[in-house]
């Protein structure tokens, strides 16, 4: 019988993380991006691993042929209506409104139906494929009422300038939470509408005292007034933090998975140093690179005498270095890919699951296994439209 | 006494797969497999050629293990002594069990070239033929507008203003009356704007709604004002063949799917690049050989000798070769030994040819970009392209 409380450890390196990333992304760039199913199922066993609640590591079991297959099988049907409808919507934004800015929009809004559906059919891939002590995750059918719900509720957010976006965070939540299995169990997304309001305040305050700040400078042309904007700058920052950070723990602790609850308690300064040191290394690294990059071409020249004038020259040596730069560019996005996910996303992943805990848990030995979501498409949709998980 | 192996035993977790149960089960490495007691006495023995362990763990003092024939079950061993004793006998542990049948893959792989195919080389490029017919001229317009802006940011080497278009009137004059001698309008739904650009290219283009764009560096090349006139017909061929209206909207559908083939892995764009090159090339082949007939026409009704087109290829070909092999089939212009021959081929033998412009228009053309001519010597630079 397994205790009540189960925390959660976690045992991801960054060392090893900027080494697998590297890696395969090194990989999927010498195949063309062919290689990008087996890199990204090769970054999930490792992020899924690395979390282990009660001492055993969640397992994720998807295969990478798989997801080529997925893959292929959103082609045959994707091809058509991307190639169909953008040649269209070119045609008849010039058509009719004598610009591509219309096409653009219109292709996107095209698109929002299929990029919220491809996001529901993916989680459902993944969970699926996640399992943990042997007993499989799983997500009930219904890409397409997530897909116009989602519409829904992001209209409405964009039509109050975002000021509602705690309500569509939890509504889609709930939809999602709600068709969400670990084994027989069903997850219940609780909470009432307010439950998000509280953890935007930080956001909240600082925007409209910014835009106080601003409207007073525009009436009294008094540009002190600008001042409260270092002010509000920082506190913006904090506020998102806030809102990552309390959000997760406001919804965690909502959910129910029969009589299991949860518990959480992400700190928003601990983001905002993972963030910061994060970025800083990255600058730093990316900084070291171009130093070496253009002492490579120093090198590579021999006397640098250029002066302005001489542009004979620099045309010249701009020829001979283009396979330096070009491998130069590759460097650089392969770089700082694998370091966020080393300097970022894994320590963020870190904290969110050390601060977690599941209680209540005395009776988790009792949920029994559910059958296997065979899912020809996988990941395809997303896959193809680029707007899958990150990992 | 059965086992003869030296035994390292040890403790495990293990989870069979039909509850989320965690059992504390005691290992004993054997020579036939891997024996596991459970806590209630009864035991099951997983054979060495069917154990694998996970791949790509977190932790590296771990070792999580399954079996190729049980989906469901793992064991999960913290004990290091233990650990290697198990992979000192499990002789397939890094082996991997497909779960897709490769003929699954191979069928919807080609279902998949099938459609990109069947959507790239046949219904996009006859939609946009169809459209580019319909498409009205505002439209054409402002589509070359928007392309022309681009081309011009583009190329500039400073990256902030756009390379400049020469503006000196009498050059620009000059240029007007070529025009105005070959005289196509006729043919024409719209104006023609002739632009020269201030770039050492040596090329020329038409784009969408009857905009024709010189590169300085082709009436450099030039040496008599008749190639410039073979060039310009050859562009105003494009014009009246909607040429560039219906490469635009091809390539609006093409890069789509393109994109969604390679996806956003590094390089990406390098790859789109080649591949939309590699079909626009497939079409434009033949457009340039049917600007080329137009041209011809066009030069004989003005009284100018088509082989002027020839000349101004057979310049080209002197000091950058032509494309063979590979190369050939990322060109977008057929084999220039060809084209020269068409062009002396529509000479007409029985009758003198005359001139496009008078000398003082030529020299005026000649320094559209410069009021002072006689540039500086040319570098020689390899990112210069043949002219089309």
């Amino acid at each position: 019988m397994p205790p009540a409380v189960l925390t959660i450890s976690y045992s991801g390196g960054k060392g090893p993380m900027l080494w697998l990333a590297l890696k395969t992304g090194v990989l999927t760039v010498l195949t063309l991006g062919f290689y990008r199913f087996w890199a990204k199922t090769r970054l999930r066993r490792y992020y899924w691993s690395a979390i282990r609640p009660g001492g055993i590591p969640l397992e994720y079991v998807g295969d990478p042929l798989e997801k080529l297959l997925g893959f292929l099988v959103a082609v045959v049907f994707m091809a058509f209506y991307i190639g169909i409808m953008n040649l269209l919507l070119m045609y008849f934004s010039f058509a009719l409104l004598q610009g591509s800015v219309a096409a653009y929009f219109l292709s996107f809004v095209g698109l929002a139906p299929i990029i919220f559906f491809a996001q529901y059919r993916a989680r459902r891939y993944i969970l699926a494929r996640t399992r943990w002590r042997g007993i499989r995750f799983g997500l009930d059918p219904g890409a397409w009422g997530f897909s116009w719900r989602s519409i829904v509720h992001w209209l409405l957010a964009l039509v109050t300038l975002g000021l509602t976006w705690p309500l569509t965070t939890l509504w889609l939540e709930k939809y999602k939470a709600g068709r969400t299995y670990y084994g027989d169990q069903r997850f219940v997304q609780g909470g009432r509408r307010g439950l998000l309001f509280g953890a935007m305040k930080h956001v909240y305050y600082p925007v409209l005292l910014s835009g106080v700040g601003g409207a007073m400078a525009a009436f009294s042309e008094n540009p002190a007034w600008f001042a409260l904007f270092v002010l509000t700058t920082p506190w913006l920052i904090y506020g998102l933090a806030y809102w990552r950070a309390e959000s997760f723990k406001r919804m965690t602790e909502a959910k129910e998975l029969g009589v299991i609850r949860f518990q959480s308690s992400p700190k928003p300064w601990t983001i905002i140093g993972i963030y910061a040191l994060g970025w800083f290394l990255m600058n730093l690294v990316i900084s070291g690179f171009f130093l070496v990059l253009l002492g490579g071409l120093f090198l590579l020249h021999g006397n640098f005498g250029i002066d302005g004038a001489d542009l004979d020259q620099l045309e010249d040596m701009l020829v001979t270095s283009v396979p330096v730069l070009v491998l130069a560019y590759f460097g650089l996005f392969l770089g700082y890919r694998a370091m966020a996910h080393a300097w970022i996303t894994l320590p963020l992943a870190a904290h969110f699951a050390e601060a977690t805990r599941i209680v209540n848990a005395a009776d988790l030995h009792l949920i029994a296994q559910r059958d296997r979501d065979e899912f020809a498409e996988a990941e395809g949709f997303a896959e193809a439209l680029d707007v899958g998980a990150a990992i | 006494m059965t086992d003869r192996v030296a035994q390292q035993t040890g403790f495990a977790d293990f989870v069979h797969g039909e509850r989320a149960f965690v059992s504390r089960v005691h290992l004993q490495p054997q020579s036939a497999g891997l024996m596991i007691e459970m806590p209630d006495g009864s035991a099951l023995l997983w054979p060495w050629a069917e154990v694998r362990r996970l791949p790509d763990q977190a932790d590296p003092s771990n070792l999580v293990l399954g079996r190729s024939d049980n989906k469901l079950a793992r064991l999960y061993l913290r004990d290091a002594a233990l650990i290697a004793e198990v992979q000192a006998h499990a002789s397939h542990l890094k082996k991997r069990d497909n779960m897709v049948p490769l003929s699954k893959l191979l069928v919807w792989a080609g279902g998949a070239v099938a459609s990109v195919v069947t959507i790239i080389f046949v219904l996009v490029p006859l939609m946009a033929a169809q459209l580019a017919e319909i498409l009205p001229p505002e439209g054409e317009k402002a589509l070359g507008d928007a392309t022309f802006e681009q081309i011009r940011t583009a190329l500039d080497e400073t990256g902030f203003t756009g390379t400049p278009i020469c503006d000196d009137p009498a050059g620009n004059a000059a240029m007007q009356a070529m025009y105005q001698r070959l005289n196509p309008a006729s043919d024409l739904p719209y104006g023609v704007q002739i632009h020269v650009l201030d770039h050492d290219m040596v090329n020329a283009f038409a784009l969408p709604g009857g905009r024709i764009v010189f590169f300085r560096g082709l009436i450099d090349q030039a040496e008599t004002a008749e190639e410039v006139a073979a060039v310009l017909a050859h562009e105003i061929g494009h014009v009246v063949h909607r040429d560039p209206t219906r490469d635009a909207l091809r390539s609006a559908g093409s890069l789509g799917v393109l994109g969604l083939l390679f996806g956003d892995f590094a390089g990406g764009t390098i790859t789109l690049f080649l591949a939309n090159q590699l079909v626009n090339a497939s079409y434009s082949q033949a457009a340039e050989a049917t600007a080329d007939a137009y041209a011809h026409a066009l030069l004989d009704n003005a009284d100018i000798s088509p082989s002027s087109l020839g000349t101004m290829f057979e310049r080209l070909r002197a000091e950058y070769g032509d494309a063979e092999g590979i190369i050939a089939h990322f060109m977008s212009h057929p084999q220039m030994g060809a084209r020269i021959a068409a062009s002396q081929a529509a000479v007409s033998t029985t009758r003198d040819y005359g001139s496009i412009l008078s000398g003082l228009e030529w020299t005026a053309l000649q320094a559209v970009c410069t009021p002072e001519t006689g540039a500086a010597t040319q570098p020689d630079d390899a990112i210069k392209k043949s002219w089309p």
